[in-house]
């Protein structure tokens, strides 16, 4: 093992490591913000909104991210619309985490048991009232395990968006080998840049399992 | 009693006859359905009193309680509370409307705060401690004071015996504690009527007893109510009016529990009644033997 390389070549990695949380955290927060919707148009069946969702889940879950960020990446010009890298990974990693987040939530609010919505309307809440602050609130307390999973598989996922020329750990990994030869080294910097990053926000997602976990406690 | 429960059920003098509840002609079925749940119930509970609902599993009591809390909409007849007309049937097709609950009826909140329900399975709101479950609708449905609703909650919590267990979880509780705080969760409401059903119905034997015991004191106490329960010996302690619904029909009706559970007037009513008697035909087995 090379130590000088890896000590040499820390500090491209902590700077790719920020693109990746930086594209990470805006990929996440707009794919939860996208699954919040499209699971409520689900459960709540609204009309013609519901069919949409689906459709697009559907499109998302079945199509590869790298094909995604080529089309945003590649394609879009084409049609006139010239976006950053950047934003495209953001876009395109809220494309596909919404279908997967919203899965997630809409087994949430499934979990809900229709008697406590009942209780609700007899004490006199308006709807609004019961979605606030009794519905909302059990349905994501049982969404956090796969919501939690899929902020971390997003976060993995987000290394395809080196394929566009985006500066993140993987490009970076990727760049090194090249020109070093220092495979080895390059990888293990890699693996533990992830590490460092993800193993916070899985024990972060365990405490907040058990936090929030309302039968028991 | 609070105080303002005590009032809320005090018969006014002039009304001493009058009845809380009037149900005409109610007709109940679902969509694709051969034939009503429901047909042409007519029954009224007057202030004060206890009116229980008997019958065989499916014969239809807890969806006339869910019909008369609005949680149901009704396809023939009308439901009136305190002579206010507050549900008519509409034919199916029309106002059928989708499923139950968050997404349907039409009652204004104040007017679902007049009628108090207790389920039979657990309906504490799990993300909530004992007290937030009994003050959450008074603070936000009816927009009392938040230090007087906690007041109320903890005076009724006191009187079922759970003042100790305030700050507890629900998942914390055990069954016949879950109900009891759901008895007060739905009574800081005032309600004028209090419906129940089958609320022991899930429990262990000896926590039967703790909450029955709840809802005999609330009926010393003039609450008017209905009860759909399965506890005959319960039933016959409690009921000043009695009721047996099977297939959706109102068997028979009597204002006297003691005649009903002893000289039951119909072939139905005495057909269930033998099925909570349990007898031996010793004698006979003897005879067989010699």
């Amino acid at each position: 093992m090379n130590w000088t390389f890896m000590a040499q070549n820390l500090h491209f990695f902590v700077n790719a490591a920020y693109v990746t949380v930086f594209i990470s955290f805006f990929g996440v927060v707009f794919s939860m913000l996208i699954g919040l919707v499209c699971a409520g148009l689900e459960v709540f069946r609204i009309p013609l909104l519901s069919q949409l969702a689906r459709v697009y889940i559907e499109l998302s879950r079945n199509t590869p991210l790298l094909v995604q960020l080529y089309f945003l990446y590649f394609g879009l010009p084409k049609l006139g619309v010239n976006w950053s890298a950047q934003t495209c990974a953001i876009v395109g990693l809220a494309f596909l985490g919404g279908s997967y987040m919203a899965e997630a939530m809409r087994g949430g609010f499934e979990a809900v048991p229709q008697v406590q919505i009942e209780s609700a309307r007899v004490l006199g809440f308006t709807r609004g009232q019961t979605l606030s602050r009794i519905v909302l609130p059990q349905a994501l307390s049982s969404a956090i395990p796969g919501v939690v999973a899929n902020i971390i598989f997003l976060i993995k996922e987000s290394s395809v968006v080196s394929a566009i020329a985006l500066a993140d750990v993987m490009y970076v990994t990727k760049d090194l080998m090249g020109t070093s030869y220092d495979t080895y080294e390059s990888l293990t910097l890699l693996i533990v840049t992830y590490l460092v990053i993800l193993l916070p926000i899985s024990v972060i997602g365990t405490v907040l399992e058990r936090r929030f976990d309302y039968a028991r406690r | 009693m609070t105080e303002g429960q005590t009032t809320a059920n005090q018969p006014q003098d002039d009304q001493e006859e009058g009845a809380v509840l009037t149900v005409e002609h109610l007709v109940k079925q679902y969509p694709q359905a051969q034939s009503p749940v429901l047909n042409d119930i007519s029954f009224q509970v007057p202030k004060g009193k206890v009116f229980v609902v008997l019958g065989p599993s499916g014969s239809g009591k807890s969806t006339l309680l869910r019909t008369i809390a609005g949680l149901e909409p009704i396809q023939g007849g009308r439901i009136l509370l305190d002579g206010q007309e507050v549900e008519t049937g509409h034919p199916l097709g029309k106002h059928s409307g989708g499923p139950g609950g968050l997404m349907s009826g039409s009652r204004s909140s104040d007017l679902r705060t007049r009628i108090g329900m207790v389920f039979q399975s657990y309906d504490l709101f799990p993300n909530r401690t004992v007290l937030d479950n009994v003050t959450l609708a008074p603070i936000l449905v009816q927009k009392r004071k938040r230090d007087q609703a906690r007041q109320e909650a903890l005076e009724l919590l006191d009187r079922v015996g759970l003042a100790d267990r305030r700050d507890a979880w629900p998942s914390q509780l055990s069954g016949g504690q879950r109900q009891r705080v759901a008895i007060c969760r739905a009574l800081i409401l005032h309600p004028e009527i209090m419906l129940f059903d089958e609320v022991t119905a899930a429990l262990d034997p000896e926590m039967v007893r703790e909450v029955l015991q709840v809802i005999l004191e609330l009926a010393d106490q003039g609450l008017t109510m209905m009860i759909v329960t399965h506890e005959m010996a319960f039933a016959r302690g409690i009921a000043d009016h009695i009721v047996l619904l099977d297939g959706g029909v109102l068997v028979e009706q009597s204002d006297d529990p003691e005649a009903f559970f002893t000289h039951p007037a119909t072939d139905r009513a005495q057909r269930f009644l033998s099925t909570f008697t349990y007898e031996r035909r010793r004698e006979q087995d003897q005879d067989q033997k010699s």
